[in-house]
């Protein structure tokens, strides 16, 4: 088992080395460079600037130097834990990314859980249920969550928020709360906030899981075990809960891997929408402006959280399914 | 409830279970199918009784009705099930019990038990096999934990399992059919059931493995007299394992003697195609015999007798109207027949 996950975290590094300069190759494939878009935003302030002026800022940048030597300067810092420099605002890039990053993960682990809270249940009620008017109007309303886009739902939601409960929504905070301490106050503000982005994110994954849950089930109510659990005299709460969620399950496990990244980047539309600080709106600009080592650092920092997410996934299966083999 | 012998149940035997004209259909979108059209049989206490027919003709859901597992869109439509579970006690219809009802789930497993035609599915996959069989003891018998994995590794043991504490610890697919087989009989047995379903328990496996788990039934059948409805379609099963015998057509018990009397004294002409059809070792000469035609489709309602679209002894104007009666043949061994060739 340890030898089992020891082994995953070494495939998982040289997974990202690869990755890495890959993305790095790539996010500094097109013509140009964050310099370009510097130089114009000084040329705007200030009027000329020498070519000397010019040819510091290239030194400094290291725009010129050839690709191995960027990338090699960028990973072996990063290796140390200093990611480089934004060029975009001067900050370090660790400094830019934590807040945001850290807000990211919560928000999806909160949509993640409440994908799981809400889907589970109302799919085992559709398919113990099935054929029956509640199942239909669960059926309807899935197929209606897996057809509206997520930013269109934010959008309605803002609105009725907005006018019918003049309630603020958009943002992690109210005003008076943006710079203020961690307190409780600030918590229970955070909650107003959020739980429309976490509802939006949550959506089309529930809806999807809901009918993967019911199909599942509904295979596995016609196994012979669970006639076998009957036959032992189980009342049919345990047969179903106990004996047939447990097999229906494994499914939803396998996906967890690939369902926390697909959040992350799921979220980017939904936090433009509705002006979160998440790392997507951060990752879309950074690509945009060939912002290279801010770029590249968010890039990595998801392919390990999607590397981790799997490497969950598959421990979680081998512990609800005794014929999975960790070797 | 009192019993009213009909005259399946033949006065004076000790019933485990005596079913008296059970109805069952089915309501799907293709039409309703008829699957009991009345059943009715009995079974003496610890003894082993037989149930053969056709595939389709209603040996399963007979079974099932008794555990009252027919599920999806079976609906019992009329009958009894008298359950006797001692001698001195009067027998309670188990058709008036709702199928998840608290009385319902204590004859299950516990009184009754059942297992099931494919070994490789009928245990879950995610439980151990100990967990499973101790999970019925722990239902039924007993609150103690250890107590329950002491006792289930006992009928592991009985059960002729190699290294029953292994045994107990492993999972489903890390046996091989047959011991999976047994692991399910064990599971059957744990609470010492009055009376064994056996649905087809040797269909799946191979002739070797058939013969040890065929053994092995019997073994326990007379060692804990547990009685025992064994549902088969193979004749060669029934000679070895059955004192009594019920021939199902279509939904009815058409025949329903000794062992002896079907072999040697069979009365219905489907009883006597069945044997017929029978290949046997040194009477190579010629094509095996068979029965004409088919059964007829599952959605159709035939008229009289179900028997008599392939009847070779057909009477016109009568088998095509009448629905045949039970009649007595022999009323000491309990020998009956649907015919009208005995009326």
């Amino acid at each position: 088992m340890l030898n089992y996950i020891a082994r995953r975290l070494i495939n998982m590094v040289v997974l990202l080395v690869v990755v890495s300069f890959v993305g790095f190759f790539i996010i500094q494939l097109p013509p140009g460079s964050i310099l370009d878009v510097q130089l114009q935003r000084f040329r705007q302030m200030s009027g000329d600037i020498s070519r000397e002026q010019v040819r510091a800022l290239e030194e400094r940048y290291g725009v010129n130097d050839p690709f191995m030597t960027k990338y090699w300067k960028w990973i072996s810092r990063s290796v140390q834990g200093d990611f480089g420099t934004s060029f975009e605002t001067d900050q370090s890039v660790g400094d830019r990314i934590w807040g945001r990053l850290g807000f990211s993960v919560s928000l999806s682990t909160f949509a993640l859980l409440f994908t799981w809270l809400v889907s589970i249940p109302i799919g085992v009620y559709s398919a113990t249920h099935r054929y029956t008017v509640p199942d239909y109007i669960i059926t309807f309303i899935q197929f209606v969550g897996l057809a509206i886009p997520g930013f269109l739902l934010a959008l309605v939601l803002l609105i009725i928020a907005t006018r019918l409960f003049n309630h603020q929504v958009g943002r992690l905070f109210s005003p008076e709360f943006i710079d203020a301490p961690w307190s409780f106050a600030r918590v229970v503000d955070m909650a107003k906030h959020v739980w429309i982005a976490v509802l939006v994110l949550a959506m089309g994954a529930t809806a999807g899981l809901t009918r993967i849950m019911r199909a599942n089930l509904l295979d596995v109510l016609n196994m012979q075990y669970v006639q076998t659990a009957r036959a032992k005299g189980l009342d049919e709460v345990v047969v179903i809960w106990k004996h047939a969620v447990r097999n229906a399950i494994q499914p939803l496990v396998m996906a967890l891997g690939t369902l926390l990244p697909a959040l992350i980047v799921g979220e980017t539309l939904v936090a433009q929408v509705l002006s979160l600080p998440t790392i997507g709106p951060m990752y879309l600009s950074a690509l945009r402006s060939q912002d290279m080592y801010l770029a590249g650092t968010i890039l990595v920092i998801l392919s390990a959280l999607l590397l981790i997410g799997n490497l969950i996934g598959d421990l979680l299966l081998a512990w609800v399914d005794p014929r999975v083999r960790l070797d | 409830m009192t019993v009213h012998p009909s005259a399946a149940s033949i006065a004076s035997t000790d019933d485990v279970i005596c079913v008296e004209d059970l109805k069952v259909s089915f309501y799907t979108d293709l039409g309703i199918v008829r699957a009991l059209n009345g059943v009715s049989f009995n079974i003496p206490r610890g003894k082993v009784l037989g149930v053969v027919g056709e595939s389709g003709c209603g040996k399963s859901i007979t079974g099932l009705s008794i555990m009252q597992l027919v599920h999806g869109a079976g609906r019992t439509e009329g009958g009894r099930i008298l359950f006797r579970e001692f001698a001195d006690r009067d027998p309670v219809d188990i058709l008036t019990f709702g199928k998840n009802s608290s009385e319902m789930r204590a004859i299950r497993g516990n009184n009754i038990s059942m297992i099931f035609q494919e070994p490789m599915s009928s245990l879950n996959p995610c439980y151990s096999v100990g967990n499973q069989i101790e999970e019925a003891i722990l239902l039924h018998q007993t609150d103690d934990k250890l107590e329950a994995a002491r006792r289930a590794i006992e009928i592991l043991t009985k059960v002729g399992m190699p290294n029953p504490d292994r045994i107990a610890k492993s999972y489903p697919h890390e046996l091989s059919g047959g011991m999976r087989q047994r692991a399910m009989i064990a599971m059957a047995l744990s609470c010492n059931p009055t009376l064994l379903i056996a649905d087809e328990p040797t269909t799946a496996l191979d002739v070797t493995t058939e013969a040890n788990i065929l053994d092995l039934m019997r073994g326990l059948q007379s060692e804990i007299g547990t009685s025992i409805m064994f549902i088969t379609h193979n004749m060669g099963v029934v000679a070895q394992m059955c004192d009594e015998v019920a021939v199902m057509y279509l939904g009815r018990v058409v025949e329903r003697a000794t062992v002896d009397d079907i072999f040697y004294d069979p009365k219905h002409p489907y009883t006597i195609a069945l044997l017929q059809s029978i290949p046997r070792l040194g009477r190579s000469k010629g094509r095996l015999a068979s029965i004409e035609g088919t059964v007829p489709d599952p959605y159709s309602r035939v008229e009289g007798c179900a028997f008599h679209l392939r009847c070779p002894a057909k009477i016109d104007g009568v088998c095509d109207v009448t629905v045949p009666e039970e009649i007595v043949v022999d009323a000491a061994k309990g020998h009956t027949v649907r015919c009208h060739l005995y009326s």
